[in-house]
């Protein structure tokens, strides 16, 4: 597999990612960023926050060094760091950049790049537990795209016709 | 809905299989152990239990499959018990890694499989890990760039091989 093919891949699994986190957070509640299912789980700004660490420790395997992202005071600016840490970390694969440590793409794949996935859906759970629940959408068809990876992400193109868990109001 | 053959299709082709066995070794390592009684935990009256997720998992891989095959369906299937389920996951993996590894057509680009029903699933994988905790079993965290997660290995049994944290 040519690391080209590989890593182009890889920016579209970014560019998912950035379209689910934005399905998940678009139009939450205000206090969405602090809600606190119980001790012992992640709000979620904790949880974007947790997805910037994540990511940035997989852009550690292009710079070297730590990464350990401090507690930003607002839950905007958690999301806005983590959109920017997306972007910087698409650039790396997109320059070529060499991986360090023996990291591999697969490698990035499976650990990092997945880890901030399954808190994607983490984040459109807490939103349903949240009492504001995020409509379903064939993703499949969804237009995502590698050169979009910031908050401002297209709207669904084929959102459920029927949808059997829609809060009752 | 089948496509012609582009450059680079079977690389990238090769990296979904690499991103099926995470979803093999992930939704392995939520699924297993679970807390009695977790099938049905149910956090709000509005949302789905582990049970519900699981076979949409299920689903979705199945969906995956008929996709890459040329000839989409969707299928809601109805929630098995919790052992029969998770064998269902595995045997949904193993169906579609299979025609991943064949030489068939893809009915879809690879990028379009992932982002639909693959990404989908990693993300309720990680519903069912957070519902995990909140019923008071959670798995333990891992250092998972660190597994031995290899294309191909889609069954239940996965490396005990594992760097694990609490």
């Amino acid at each position: 597999m040519t690391t080209e093919d590989k890593r182009a891949l890889l920016g579209h699994f970014l560019a998912a990612l950035a379209y689910r986190t934005q399905k998940a957070l678009r139009d939450a509640p205000a206090d969405f960023g602090s809600f606190r299912m119980e001790d012992g789980v992640r709000t979620p700004a904790e949880l974007v926050r947790h997805m910037t660490s994540v990511l940035g420790y997989a852009r550690t395997h292009f710079i070297g060094g730590h990464y350990w992202p401090e507690t930003l005071s607002t839950f905007d600016e958690e999301i806005v760091r983590f959109h920017e840490m997306l972007g910087t970390l698409a650039q790396h694969l997109r320059n070529g950049d060499v991986l360090l440590d023996g990291m591999t793409e697969e490698r990035l794949l499976q650990g990092p790049f997945s880890d901030a996935m399954t808190h994607a859906g983490q984040l459109a759970l807490l939103r349903r537990l949240a009492g504001a629940p995020v409509p379903p959408e064939n993703f499949i068809v969804a237009e995502i795209r590698p050169d979009r990876l910031g908050r401002d992400q297209a709207d669904p193109v084929s959102p459920d016709k029927v949808w059997p868990e829609a809060p009752k109001n | 809905m089948t496509s012609a053959p582009v450059p680079g299709t079977n690389d990238k082709r090769e990296l979904l299989r690499h991103t099926v066995a995470t979803l093999a070794y992930r939704g392995g390592k939520a699924i297993s152990n679970a807390p009695a009684g977790f099938k049905d935990f149910r956090v709000t009256d509005d949302a789905r239990t582990p049970g519900q997720i699981l076979a949409h998992i299920g689903d979705l891989l199945d969906w995956a499959l008929s996709i890459a095959a040329g000839k989409q369906t969707w299928h809601n299937s109805t929630p098995l018990p919790w052992e029969e389920e998770s064998a269902r996951f595995f045997a949904a993996l193993a169906a579609f890694d299979s025609y991943l590894a064949s030489d068939q057509p893809l009915g879809s680009p690879v990028e379009k499989l992932f982002q639909g029903p693959i990404a989908d699933a990693l993300t309720h994988v990680g519903q069912i890990t957070i519902l995990r905790r909140i019923a008071g079993g959670p798995i333990r965290g891992e250092n998972y760039y660190r597994a031995e997660i290899e294309s191909g290995r889609v069954g239940a049994d996965q490396s005990s091989r594992r760097t694990e944290f609490d």
